[in-house]
């Protein structure tokens, strides 16, 4: 919805077979939008006919790839959906919130979203299994002007695992955070450029969390450390403050389930933690069969593919830095000139572990009091120099799941964290 | 399916919701299929085949839109899609900009429209083989080469018959140089032709020079300090600017009225070297909307100077702008007079920049990033590949102080651009 107006009402279905198969060293893949059984024959004679081509290329060593078997459901039982009806009546009802409350504000974008994965996979190793992800999303943009009259933009999103029915996002609920967006949009409105170079920041919970993903998260991917990623040659070596452990959690964390649950990835490979940080040391990585065995390891069940079309890829699940033992105020009253940062946008990984992402809310810190908004900005450096700068990490933890991590092909990931502080360079003047 | 039952398919849906009582409609039926044969670290990997079709509804009842997508194309299932669909259109506010497209016409086909694996097949050789013998410190993590052939027809109850039938080939690269335990940053390359088979791979996109480029951006070093500086823009970067002018000119920012373009047509928005054109014949483009028109060619920038905004139907109905169709890519940004060599070689201090990692820049333009697979230029002459150091500026501030554009364009399909010139770009 924007500024009211209803601009998409739309729902989407999509549905098909795939099959792949390993022959003579190389991988055939074929997938149809349509699944009967006739089909499905269809498509995985197709994926025998295509890895046999691939032998045009020479013949080629088989690889001997590790085989764990995983046999389950795992359907999401949940409320009842909302129906296009409610999520309209909400999204009207906090744009006219909004317009009420909010006497700066010049308009609204407003996206409520329902997102449900199911597949079942079988392979010829054993595995047969019914599994299931589903999220649910409402971003809310509130757009103003600032004193030269240019767009100042501010976002709250709320996600969570479920339907929008099991999303708390009615307005009651909401309205508190809707009034703190909208001081932040003042703020944003008044802001000043962040000043460039190396800073002292404390990241809040959201920011650690891409952090997470995109800074060691992406380098941690066994394709990319076979395709280069420096941290290949970092296993057992220090990569982070003893502060820093980072795990992608396969399906479960603290006895809970997680946004994105990986019981079984999409070669039938049951979904094990990856440890990819242990108190700042570097431990592993996440991996495919065929990754696991070009690099003699455990495969972790990260082989993910998004659309029926899609071949897997090593993907993350949910990536998380765990929570320390800090608290939150105690970290932003020990910065004497730097940032409190908030919110970010994207972000993007390198082999180098350099990452950037965007920030679209901060504060200035002076003294250990939170000053002036900042404007958009983007923050970056070195993962394991910032990891290693690392000098206090609170003891709270929010998980998020908006978005999509894009290679090749999307993928749904969520992220979490605590609030970290470090030394990161900012852009700015 | 045959070009003759995507037809049967889309008849049937429009009748299905008509018969259904909406008001007006819209079905669109998309067939899509594809070849692809990859490469993953350095070694061919994989052929992959894919097959799918996709019915796209778009209903209006009483004012109220809503639209929904099936891959299950049984009349069960439509006819279950079409009750579903009025069920939230029903649920939907009316809306007085809600319209389907009247009256209009095309048969497009463009492009290769059989594959041939064994092209395919020769292309990611020649990808290999020019790896090893030009680039052996590169590792190819990802790369493909891939044919495409995406048959559409969609029908409006205004009477709307708009059909395509368009082929084209891909070649795609994404990857490292590596020595020793040092490691360059990721870089990719790539885009969509109609004749894969006209030039040996790496001569598609600028991937020979990307290759070779990575291997001297192993060994990095930050810039050094803060200072106000030139960057000569890569067509991959220039693509950056480009992206963010056509969002500011689109119904989001201008329904919303986050565009600050918005009532800036006939002014000089940009250097008087910039025109951007469109170009939506290009490989992997057809030239029609989501919103079933033709899309004819459109001048968005001509000499600097904002020709006109790109509302849809929807857009212009709401805004009260004139409704300006436009297809899902293909745009050129017209080549300049300047060599590229020059470009660099009047850069007194900056960067010349392959990439700039960044978030979206704001609705102002505000933005800042690192820049990636680039080199720092000092004096004129191009020195050491960069690494942790970032750029700050406005959008719409570069698209102003735009200084030279190259002549020579790299050709992506969806984009051709040049090289760029840009002064006044923040360093740290």
């Amino acid at each position: 919805m924007v500024d009211g107006n209803l601009v998409s009402n739309a729902r989407m279905v999509e549905a098909g077979a795939s099959a792949r198969v390993y022959e003579g060293g190389y991988w055939g893949f074929a997938s149809s939008s349509a699944k009967d059984g006739d089909k499905v024959r269809e498509v995985t004679d197709l994926a025998r006919r295509n890895a046999k081509a691939m032998s045009k290329f020479g013949t080629r060593k088989r690889l001997d790839l590790p085989n764990g078997t995983y046999r389950g459901e795992h359907e999401y039982q949940g409320r009842a959906p909302f129906t296009a009806a409610e999520c309209a009546e909400r999204l009207a009802a906090i744009h006219a919130w909004a317009k009420a409350n909010c006497p700066a504000l010049k308009s609204t974008r407003i996206q409520a979203a329902d997102e449900h994965h199911r597949k079942h996979v079988t392979t010829s190793g054993g595995s047969d299994a019914v599994i299931s992800i589903q999220r649910a999303l409402v971003y809310i943009h509130f757009i103003a002007e600032d004193a030269e009259g240019s767009p100042v933009e501010v976002m709250e999103t709320v996600t969570g695992k479920g339907h929008l029915g099991d999303l708390d996002w009615s307005l009651d609920a909401l309205e508190p955070k809707l009034a703190a967006l909208y001081e932040h949009l003042e703020a944003k409105r008044h802001a000043v450029p962040a000043r460039g170079g190396l800073q002292h920041v404390v990241m809040a919970p959201h920011l650690a969390g891409i952090l997470a993903h995109e800074a060691m998260g992406h380098p941690c991917e066994a394709d990319l450390v076979l395709g280069g990623s420096v941290t290949g040659d970092l296993v057992g070596k220090r990569v982070a403050s003893d502060l820093i452990t980072m795990v992608d959690f396969a399906h479960t964390y603290e006895g809970e389930e997680v946004v994105v649950p990986v019981y079984c990835d999409d070669e039938g490979t049951p979904g094990t933690d990856a440890v990819l940080i242990k108190d700042g040391m570097l431990t592993g990585f996440m991996s495919s069969r065929e990754t696991a065995s070009r690099l003699g390891i455990a495969a972790t069940g990260s082989a993910r593919a998004y659309a029926p079309s899609d071949e897997p890829l090593v993907r993350m699940r949910n990536t998380a830095i765990l929570p320390g033992k800090s608290k939150l105020d105690d970290m932003v009253a020990g910065i004497e000139d730097g940032y409190l940062l908030l919110r970010t946008g994207n972000g993007q990984a390198d082999s180098t572990t350099e990452f950037m992402f965007a920030i679209s809310l901060g504060y200035e810190v002076k003294n250990g009091r939170i000053g002036r908004a900042i404007k958009d900005t983007t923050m970056s450096g070195s993962a394991i120099k910032v990891l290693s700068s690392a000098d206090a990490v609170s003891d709270d933890m929010q998980w998020n799941s908006g978005g999509y991590c894009g290679k090749k092909q999307p993928m749904v990931v969520s992220m979490g964290g605590p609030a970290i502080r470090a030394q990161v360079h900012m852009g700015g003047e | 399916m045959g070009a003759v039952s995507l037809r049967d398919t889309v008849e049937g849906a429009l009748a299905e919701m008509r018969a259904s009582g909406f008001d007006e409609a819209q079905a669109t039926i998309v067939a899509r299929r594809q070849d692809e044969v990859n490469i993953a670290l350095n070694e061919p990997s994989l052929l992959r085949s894919t097959d799918s079709q996709r019915l796209l509804l778009l209903g209006i009842l009483d004012g109220r839109r809503a639209s929904t997508e099936l891959t299950d194309l049984h009349a069960d299932s439509v006819r279950e899609g079409v009750q579903a669909l009025l069920a939230a259109a029903r649920s939907a506010p009316q809306d007085a900009a809600n319209k389907v497209s009247s009256g209009q016409k095309a048969r497009i086909v463009q492009g290769p429209q059989e594959s041939d694996v064994a092209l395919l097949t020769e292309k990611a050789r020649e990808l290999l083989e020019f790896g090893k013998s030009h680039a052996p410190k590169v590792i190819l993590g990802e790369a493909l080469a891939a044919h495409t052939l995406v048959r559409s027809h969609t029908l409006t109850s205004g009477g709307s018959d708009l059909e395509s039938q368009a082929g084209h080939h891909t070649i795609d690269l994404f990857g490292t140089a590596r020595e020793g335990q040092k490691t360059s940053s990721f870089a990719a390359a790539g885009g969509d032709t109609h004749d894969i088979g006209a030039h040996h791979a790496t001569e598609f996109f600028g991937i020979a020079e990307l290759l070779t480029h990575l291997e001297r951006s192993i060994q990095t070093h930050p810039i050094g300090g803060q200072f106000v500086g030139d960057v000569v823009l890569a067509p991959a970067a220039v693509a950056d600017l480009v992206e963010w002018l056509l969002g500011q000119l689109c119904d989001e920012a201008l329904i919303a009225g986050s565009s600050v373009y918005r009532d800036r047509v006939g002014e000089a928005v940009g250097s008087p070297l910039l025109t951007l054109r469109s170009r939506f014949d290009a490989p992997g483009v057809t030239a029609l909307t989501m919103d079933a028109f033709v899309a004819g060619p459109v001048e968005v920038l001509g000499q600097g100077v904002l020709k006109t905004l790109t509302p849809s139907l929807y857009g212009s109905l709401k805004t009260g702008l004139p409704h300006v169709p436009t297809a899902a890519g293909g745009w050129e940004l017209l080549a300049g007079d300047t060599p590229r060599e020059t470009l660099v070689s009047d850069t007194r201090k900056g960067a010349l920049v392959g990439r700039l990692s960044m978030g979206r820049p704001a609705s102002s333009g505000d933005f800042s990033g690192v820049i990636k697979n680039s080199f720092a230029i000092d004096g004129g002459k191009v020195g050491d590949a960069l690494s942790e150091t970032m750029i700050t500026g406005n959008v719409a501030r570069m698209l102003k102080d735009v200084l030279a554009v190259s002549r020579e364009r790299i050709d992506t399909g969806a984009l051709v651009l040049p090289w760029v010139r840009v002064g006044g770009l923040q360093f740290s």
